[in-house]
């Protein structure tokens, strides 16, 4: 049988979250084990957890149980008081994150939203994370936008630079969440050209979206999370073309609006 | 009506030098409002209730008494409770200070909250410590969302420091009484006191429009 025996590169294990002291169950109980290399494209119906899971990968949600390694160190864990989550900042850096509403700091310039946290976290000289960031923004075709500010900038735009941002600091992860959803359509392509150019680089990423057509393209795995669990997990002409789980397939069909 | 108004006997030297005062209150009050205003904030936003409560009480005790009662009391009240004898100036600057220092804390409050929550994720996710992102994000944010209720609140005080004629402090307001009743003319001298205090405020008050206007561009 043909096995690689690489680390996993995220090990995602027994996941519990609720909200409301536990009246809200929002995750379930999910393990994942992502291997290093892999995209992992996250759907499935709102409310069922795919945002969660993402926010707590990032370390911005805390955790009932269960726990998180990456790159084969703790990352995540609850600690021994109930409401305590213990996470470790050094391995939290290493993971990049983009949120739907492009959270660009709206009192600095585009080249100001890039360089400040390479300079205030790892203390990288000013005049060379610029650098970094000129050319980081000539790739992403935006190299005459370092001076404007993100009110002068379309969604599209926005959302580059939000992704340029998180590449300052090398991440070893990216997390997407539905980063198109809020985008005018005429500007979606645009901003997955770009994810799809990292994919091209080989970069592990995880994706919450609703754009299928998206979804296929860039998956190398794709996961139907419903109701707080992973319903099936499996290479994206499984997941999405002819799926195994019954209530993956509705889904599926729903989303390609294909009635019975 | 058989009033002939002469605005010949309203000399203007005093009125200056009344002016003069008054925007020294003012300043002083302004700069003690602004910077300490946003300590205060913080105090009054500490997620600890005994470091709260008493500084609540404080912006409470400003927003809710007369101004007037607050000076008047700062002038004779502390100098007898504590001991401590100021020149009537400091005590003026104090009086008025502490006041917009409670009135800017809100305003500062207000737009810390209104500072989105995505905004200090996005701090989470590039690894900003907690004082970064307050220092880096949360401030510059809520600082410029506040300008214009600081603007605004700064242009009350200056009105408000008109109150300390009551205590014999020398300001505009101290020399028009003393101009009035000098020349017997007190509706030219009012006149022109309150001419000179609209033309200090009214530039401001259409700058804070201006700011107001623009910002909502900015948003949008």
């Amino acid at each position: 049988m043909a096995m690689s025996f690489s680390l996993p590169l995220v090990k995602m294990q027994a996941l519990h979250k609720s909200y409301a002291d536990g009246a809200i169950q929002v995750l379930k109980g999910i393990d994942i084990e992502m291997k290093p290399g892999e995209r992992v494209v996250v759907i499935g119906p709102s409310g069922g957890g795919k945002s969660t899971l993402l926010r707590v990968m990032m370390g911005l949600e805390k955790i009932d149980s269960g726990s998180v390694t990456f790159d084969g160190k703790p990352y995540i864990s609850s600690g021994v008081k109930e409401s305590k989550t213990v996470i470790d900042m050094s391995v939290r850096r290493s993971i990049g994150m983009v949120f739907q509403h492009y959270t660009l700091f709206p009192h600095l310039n585009v080249l100001q939203n890039l360089t400040l946290a390479p300079c205030k976290v790892r203390g990288e000289a000013k005049a060379k994370a610029q650098d970094r960031a000129q050319t980081l923004l000539e790739r992403f075709g935006l190299g005459a936008k370092a001076k404007a500010y993100p009110a002068q900038l379309s969604g599209g735009q926005k959302q580059r630079v939000a992704i340029a941002r998180a590449l300052m600091l090398d991440p070893k992860l990216m997390l997407f969440d539905e980063v198109t959803s809020a985008l005018d359509p005429e500007l979606v392509g645009e901003v997955e050209q770009v994810i799809l150019q990292l994919a091209a680089q080989n970069m592990p990423m995880m994706i919450v979206t609703h754009d299928m057509w998206f979804a296929r393209n860039i998956a190398s795995r794709v996961i139907f999370c419903a109701g707080g669990v992973v319903v099936e997990d499996g290479p994206p002409e499984q997941v999405l073309g002819s799926p195994k789980e019954e209530r993956t397939k509705e889904f599926i069909d729903r989303v390609f609006h294909i009635n019975q | 009506m058989e009033y002939t108004f002469d605005f010949n006997a309203v000399s203007l030297a005093p009125l200056l030098k009344g002016l003069w005062v008054s925007l020294e209150l003012t300043v002083a009050a302004n700069v003690i409002g602004i910077v300490f205003g946003f300590g205060l904030a913080l105090l009054i936003m500490s997620p600890f209730k005994l470091v709260r409560l008493p500084f609540m009480l404080f912006v409470e005790f400003f927003r809710c008494t007369p101004a007037i009662v607050q000076i008047v009391w700062i002038f004779y009240c502390v100098p007898m409770l504590f001991d401590v004898f100021l020149d009537p100036i400091t005590m003026g600057v104090l009086a008025l200070g502490l006041n917009l220092m409670a009135f800017n804390a809100e305003a500062y409050r207000a737009s810390i909250q209104a500072v989105p929550k995505e905004q200090i994720d996005a701090g989470i996710a590039l690894g900003l410590t907690p004082v970064q992102r307050i220092l880096h994000i949360v401030f510059p944010t809520a600082f410029r969302a506040s300008v214009p209720v600081l603007l605004t609140n700064g242009i009350v005080i200056f009105q408000q420091s008109a109150l300390v004629a009551i205590v014999a402090i020398q300001d505009l307001m101290y020399q028009g009484k003393s101009l009035a009743t000098e020349t017997y003319r007190p509706i030219e001298t009012f006149t022109v006191v309150a001419l000179i205090y609209f033309a200090v405020s009214f530039p401001v008050t259409q700058i804070v429009g201006l700011l107001e206007r623009r910002r909502q561009l900015l948003v949008s």
